[in-house]
């Protein structure tokens, strides 16, 4: 339904180079990719609020590149919320509305009944945005956004800026949210996990072009270039090109491959998976929610993430001698 | 435990002092050159009641005109990088570094019946020399800068995306301006108008240039001291100087109310 073809932008010096995305109606896409990739340049070029150099956006089978943002229907929230400070969240969520030229048909007020439930906003109804959280402002601006029934809602970084707990339930809000309305979404965001979580088809956008898009299973399982697959958290990538190696690795000619740490296998007996290595620890170092340790062997050092009961059941210390492996399935081949 | 005095802050205090004093001390020492009957006596002298509301009057008209010219460019300006912003921005604030002589000459030629405009406005019959429409010109010139510049900031103030959401949610980008953008920089462009407001009301150097009748109170004032003297020239300063710190301060309580309305909630 969303259909965006060779799209140029030109800001400054930096450039949004040949986009291609569709997004098919009540779909969650989401843009991937590191900070200053042009992510949101792409989507606020969607709500028609920067001008492009070329390309067309269609929507619906509608050329909509020359309208003006206020007759597109495609509704943004941002990350900093950006509610309107003199109003209250009635008149916040409401304020869309006033613009429209039904703006009497009673599905609206159905609509801010469901989103008053749906995010919870019933007791701050009366309340200025300066008394209100991160969470409560991000969900009042959710509902600001999608009170008037848009084609399509555009989510820029919508998470990163509250604190974990928050961002965990406004997540799980956002699910369910696009599960009950089914409104096209199409989020930007740099944080895999986010991404894993919400979309259904991801695309990775790098230094102004889209450099893969798909399924996230696809893209998860087969990352086309050495950057996607690091930004999908492929920790383990090397350049194979020495004859042993390729043998070992079953491949013809040189090439990148990619394990996943959680993928390897440690253990202090021989392990019995396709890939078989042994060595010695190296650093481990615990990241809250898992242990992630080197593990050293004579040609190449891999990343391994262990929970925490596996790391204390192993009981790891550094230079520990260890066996460790990993099964062909979880081998990725990455092109270049 | 004992206050601690920093250095800086003593220096701060000492400075502090010497500008209030500069600033308040020869206002209030006026008041010891003439004594109430003279004040009674200017109160209800009719020239200097007439040039006190003509003072005030041509500020206002030229707040006004300031903000409806302003406030279109001070936004773009706040809005828009382009090229050669740094020189329109120059241009803006240009009058307020020439002498205000200098200013009332600059715009006597553009005004004189000799140059292309002032010869059009004198072939229509609007006459701008030595009437009120040349006092606020002069006002307007000088005034100007510190409208665009104050509300120039103020916009700056209201977050780009802010507006993006707005016109996201279907309004125009006029109506996005006026129901956000303006609504939330007004303290911002009140301020400003306060301060374009005090100074129209003290120009005297380009106003007499362009018309040094009918007479603003400054012109009074000087016309006063050049031909009597202090002691007539006294009094209807000390009347200018009330009505313009009564004016003021009623300009900053309206602005300063909003502020505290806005706050606590």
């Amino acid at each position: 339904m969303i259909h965006i073809k060779n799209l140029d932008i030109k800001l400054g010096e930096f450039r949004i180079r040949n986009v291609e995305l569709k997004v098919k109606k009540g779909e969650f896409l989401v843009l991937l990719g590191p900070t200053a990739a042009g992510k949101s340049v792409i989507i606020e070029a969607i709500a028609g609020l920067v001008p492009i150099q070329s390309g067309k956006i269609m929507l619906n089978n509608r050329d909509i590149t020359q309208l003006k943002p206020e007759h597109r229907n495609i509704s943004i929230c941002y990350q900093d919320y950006n509610l309107f400070p003199h109003m209250n969240v009635r008149n916040n969520i409401c304020y869309g509305l006033r613009f429209k030229k039904d703006r009497n048909n009673p599905q609206y007020k159905k609509n801010f009944k469901a989103m008053v439930e749906l995010l919870k906003l019933g007791d701050i109804l009366d309340r200025l945005p300066l008394n209100l959280s991160g969470g409560e402002q991000q969900r009042v601006s959710l509902a600001r956004g999608l009170i008037g029934n848009p084609d399509v809602l555009l989510l820029d970084e919508p998470l990163s800026a509250l604190d974990p707990n928050i961002k965990t339930s406004i997540q799980e809000e956002l699910k369910n949210i696009h599960q009950a309305l089914h409104t096209t979404i199409i989020m930007v965001t740099h944080d895999f996990i986010e991404a894993n979580y919400l979309a259904q088809r991801v695309a990775i956008v790098h230094e102004g072009e889209i450099i893969q898009q798909g399924y996230l299973e696809d893209i998860f399982q087969k990352p086309k270039s050495v950057f996607a697959a690091r930004f999908i958290g492929v920790k383990n990538i090397f350049w194979v090109k020495n004859p042993e190696e390729l043998s070992f690795f079953g491949l013809k000619e040189p090439a990148y491959i990619g394990i996943r740490p959680e993928n390897i296998y440690v253990s202090h007996q021989p392990v019995n998976t396709d890939y078989q290595f042994e060595g010695k620890v190296g650093y481990v170092q615990n990241n809250q929610i898992y242990m992630e340790i080197e593990c050293r062997n004579s040609t190449r050092n891999y990343l391994s993430y262990l929970t925490i009961n596996r790391f204390f059941e192993l009981n790891l210390k550094k230079d520990m001698p260890i066996y460790f492996g990993f099964n062909k399935e979880y081998l990725i081949h990455i092109n270049k | 435990m004992g206050k601690r005095f920093e250095l800086l802050y003593i220096i701060a205090a000492i400075t502090g002092f010497i500008i209030l004093f500069f600033n308040v001390f020869p206002i209030l020492n006026t008041f010891y050159w003439t004594d109430l009957d003279t004040i009674k006596e200017t109160i209800v002298d009719k020239e200097v009641l007439a040039s006190i509301w003509l003072s005030v009057k041509c500020a206002s008209i030229t707040t006004v005109i300031a903000f409806f010219l302003g406030i279109p460019l001070a936004y773009y300006l706040a809005r828009h990088e382009f090229k050669f912003k740094n020189l329109i921005e120059s241009l803006v604030d240009i009058p307020m570094v020439i002498p205000h002589t200098v200013a009332g000459i600059c715009l006597l030629t553009v005004l004189s019946p000799r140059s292309p405009i002032g010869h059009f406005l004198d072939k229509n019959n609007i006459e701008t020399l030595g009437t009120e429409i040349g006092i606020v010109i002069a006002m307007l010139f000088v005034s100007m800068p510190l409208l665009v510049d104050s509300a120039k900031d103020a916009f700056k103030w209201v977050p780009t995306r802010m507006e993006n959401v707005s016109r996201s949610l279907g309004a125009t980008q006029m109506q996005t301006f006026l129901g956000v953008t303006f609504i939330l920089s007004w303290r911002g462009i009140l301020s400003g108008m306060i301060v374009t407001w005090a100074r129209a009301i003290s120009e005297f150097g380009a106003v007499i240039i362009l018309a040094y009748h009918p007479m603003i109170a400054p012109t009074l004032i000087y016309e006063r001291f050049t031909t009597y003297g202090m002691k007539y020239a006294v009094p209807s300063n000390i009347i200018l100087i009330a009505i313009s710190i009564i004016i003021f301060i009623i300009l900053r309580l309206v602005s300063l109310g909003g502020k505290e309305k806005h706050d606590t909630h």
